[in-house]
């Protein structure tokens, strides 16, 4: 099982395309993830009968193969990079929820009522005070989900798309393992740089907690 | 080249991938299937435009990638512009996709796609079967006149097994029922050209079958290693006679001619793509075909290089590398 | 939808699904032998590794990083070299649960240990327990929540993730997703995921009131 380096040197093109395909597709489904846990975590955050409903549903969803909920969407949105997205964003939702909920638990109770006491608006002390104290276990979700999300793509190589999963397709077919060992390589690397950029990300947005731990 | 879909990343993708939150509220909406979806079929012949470009989709398996490429050279040559999708997975998959939009072109081959269409198909002459599939398509899709390299389902068993058990021909297979084990992908096993038909022509039954796939390291793998008794390979394969494994003959004629001819969606059937995919069919020989597989499976070679090559050399693109 | 979910009924309740080779009690078998070896074998690689970091409180840095990157390996690349390198063989599936499940497994167990009160680590030591006594009678009693929680995570991610075995051409039942993709028959395919879902959620149960079982015997004390 030899690397064949003068084919890794001749697809230097293909590699970066289907690196950047690859990242798109997850990225896009943490993004969506995202945009549908955050209301849902905020619901399950206020109303309590709902919580154990909603972070229940996210760990059954867990539990279907990947590979099933692509060609499950198969009917809905056909062989196109939405239903490669739709399916990855639904395996976000389990750790993007449940960080959520627990980012906005953990707020102090005293926060909340001096923000209150203040006479800030609900919504106002939701988006300036409970998001941003809540942002670190928020954060923590979403570097998961990402990595999860990179490692993940792959899968929807099975239905023709799968970014650097269509190197494992390709390598499989032919019994040639460079494609593959590349794939996993590109991979790998990709989730260790997406994780250190959001960890600079994380950084960047909690001033405040970088003055706690230099003080 | 691995297999690379070149759709473009930009605003489509994000644009799809809004859909896609969009679709989720929609899955419990959902009864129908993507062939509900087929409303833009243009009705009818004629009509089409491949002025958009096409986009060539291909089934599981390398040699599928290579007539895939193929064509996009063709196209290319005839100021089509194409887009080639590898690896979207079987013909069962391939065809609602085809009538959905995902993609126009398909590289298929005659009888099998007759028998997906129509499994009671009784024509097995390439004249009757390329009728017989115009009758039998759904609206919004058509067939262009057949090629002349033809790859058709082979069932093989290795040499030691055709002697042990006084193999030469399917109706053979009969005699030791509930004994042999064949491997084949998945959907051969309900496919007429498959498990079905070999039970209701010969009355053939197997002792399992074992799914595995297209022709390729599964089920070669499989044959060899002794796990699976016969294996459903195709005749381009050059893995068969490397290995000197004895193709059961067919005496009656249950495997249908399997010319390669392209499955095209109505809204992209004008008359340029007509005539360079004829033009090609006709200059693309079972051999070619076959030399091509094998540099794209033995000596690693990319089918879209291995497909513009060819191109180049046999008059279909102008040489434009060298 | 509707239509899908009234053929997966009729799909589960055929008995002809349920024989043989390719029916749905063969196919459970293979899928729970596949998962719970795996699970096994992790765990018997993972909980040392995690309880000795957590008890030396030495490589936790390598350790909890290998485990991040252990959570980015694309499983169906890992699968495709280990069939490579090792022919048609069950090597593929189990390398690849077994690095799918290790990571899960260290990080909590290490996150268990992690959490012990120092004090309480040093009052043991004071009353003269050695090392492995520690270890044994006080810091993995109070660990064990996080260290059943990592395995219970590894077990549902294998569940799920077992169905590769179908790919490389064995059982499990992803037999069925992979033969309903191929055959496009999306009962088949949501037969199958259904029934990995259960798998999963059952174990989930399981494992939890084994937990609980092994927490009877201990004044609770931890809050």
């Amino acid at each position: 099982m030899s690397v064949d380096w003068s084919w890794i040197a001749d697809h230097t093109d293909d590699l970066t395309t289907l690196t950047v395909n690859h990242l798109q597709a997850a990225l896009s489904a943490v993004f969506f993830g995202l945009l549908i846990s955050l209301p849902l975590a905020v619901l399950a955050h206020r109303v309590r009968p709902l919580r154990g409903l909603l972070l229940g549903l996210s760990n059954i969803l867990f539990t279907i193969p990947s590979i099933a909920v692509f060609v499950l969407l198969l009917p809905v949105s056909g062989l196109t990079r939405t239903t490669t997205v739709t399916g990855l964003t639904i395996y976000t939702l389990v750790v993007l929820l449940r960080n959520t909920v627990e980012g906005l638990d953990s707020v102090p109770q005293k926060t909340k009522e001096a923000a209150k006491a203040m006479g800030t608006k609900p919504l106002r002390a939701l988006l300036t005070v409970e998001l941003p104290l809540a942002l670190p276990v928020i954060m923590a979700g979403v570097r998961i989900a990402t990595v999860m999300s990179i490692s993940l793509v792959s899968v929807a190589t099975y239905i023709g798309d799968g970014g650097l999963g269509q190197l494992f397709t390709d390598g499989f077919q032919r019994d040639f393992p460079t494609p593959v060992i590349a794939g996993v390589v590109l991979t790998l690397l990709l989730a260790l740089v997406a994780d250190a950029l959001l960890v600079a990300v994380q950084y960047v947005l909690t001033p405040w907690n970088r003055r706690r731990r230099e003080a | 080249m691995p297999p690379i879909s070149r759709r473009p990343l930009n605003r489509r993708t994000l644009l799809g991938g809004l859909f896609a939150a969009a679709s989720v509220p929609a899955l419990s909406a959902c009864s129908g299937g993507i062939t509900s979806l087929n409303g833009d079929g243009g009705g009818g012949s004629g009509g089409g435009s491949s002025k958009g470009g096409v986009t060539i989709g291909t089934a599981n398996f390398t040699e599928n990638q290579v007539l895939g490429y193929l064509y996009a050279a063709a196209l290319d040559a005839a100021g089509v512009k194409t887009t080639v999708r590898p690896n979207l997975g079987t013909r069962e998959i391939l065809i609602p996709a085809l009538r959905g939009g995902d993609v126009d072109l398909l590289p298929e081959y005659q009888g099998a796609l007759l028998h997906y269409l129509d499994p009671k198909a009784k024509a097995t002459e390439e004249g009757e079967m390329q009728n017989a599939l115009a009758v039998a398509l759904p609206r919004g899709l058509q067939i262009l006149p057949y090629g002349e390299a033809e790859d058709s389902d082979a069932f093989v068993v290795t040499r030691e097994t055709a002697d042990e058990y006084g193999l030469t021909s399917l109706a053979d297979l009969a005699r030791h029922n509930g004994k042999l084990v064949i491997g084949a992908a998945p959907e051969v096993k309900k496919r007429t050209v498959g498990a079905v038909g070999l039970k209701d022509v010969y009355g053939v039954e197997f002792k399992e079958f074992k799914s595995l796939d297209s022709s390729g390291p599964l089920v070669k793998g499989a044959l060899k290693k002794g796990d699976v008794d016969v294996a459903n390979l195709f005749t381009t394969d050059t893995d068969i006679a490397a290995n000197d494994w004895v193709v059961l003959t067919d005496p009656k004629n249950l495997i249908p001619g399997q010319h390669v001819v392209p499955l095209v969606a109505d809204r992209k059937a004008d008359s340029t793509v007509r005539k360079a995919l004829a033009r090609l069919g006709a200059a693309l020989t079972t051999e070619h075909l076959t030399e091509l597989n094998r540099l794209v499976d033995k000596e690693r070679k990319d089918p879209e290089d291995v497909a513009n090559d060819w191109a180049a050399k046999h008059g279909i693109t102008k040489n434009e590398k060298d | 939808m509707f239509e899908l979910f009234k053929d997966l009924g009729a799909w589960l309740v055929d008995g002809d699904q349920w024989a043989g080779q390719d029916g749905i009690g063969h196919r459970l078998t293979e899928h729970l032998q596949y998962s719970l070896l795996a699970t096994l074998v992790a765990a018997v690689i993972a909980l040392p590794i995690g309880l000795l970091i957590g008890h030396t409180g030495r490589g936790a840095f390598v350790a909890i990083n290998l485990a991040s990157f252990g959570r980015a390996l694309p499983t169906v690349g890992l699968v495709v070299l280990v069939f490579l390198a090792s022919g048609l063989s069950m090597w593929p599936v189990y390398v690849a649960l077994v690095a799918l499940a290790v990571p899960a497994i260290v990080t909590n167990t290490y996150a268990g240990m992690s959490a012990v009160d120092p004090e309480v680590r040093d009052a043991a030591r004071g009353q003269g327990m050695r090392g492995h006594q520690v270890l044994f009678q006080v810091e993995l009693p109070l660990a064990l929540p996080l260290v059943m929680t990592g395995l219970r995570l590894a077990l549902i991610q294998v569940v799920a993730t077992a169905t590769i075995a179908a790919y490389v051409s064995f059982g499990g039942l992803g037999r069925y997703v992979f033969d309903g993709l191929a055959q496009r028959d999306l009962v088949q395919v949501l037969g199958g995921a259904v029934l990995v879902a259960l798998v999963a959620v059952v174990l989930d149960l399981a494992l939890s009131g084994l937990q609980r079982a092994l927490f009877r015997h201990r004044p609770a004390k931890s809050a």
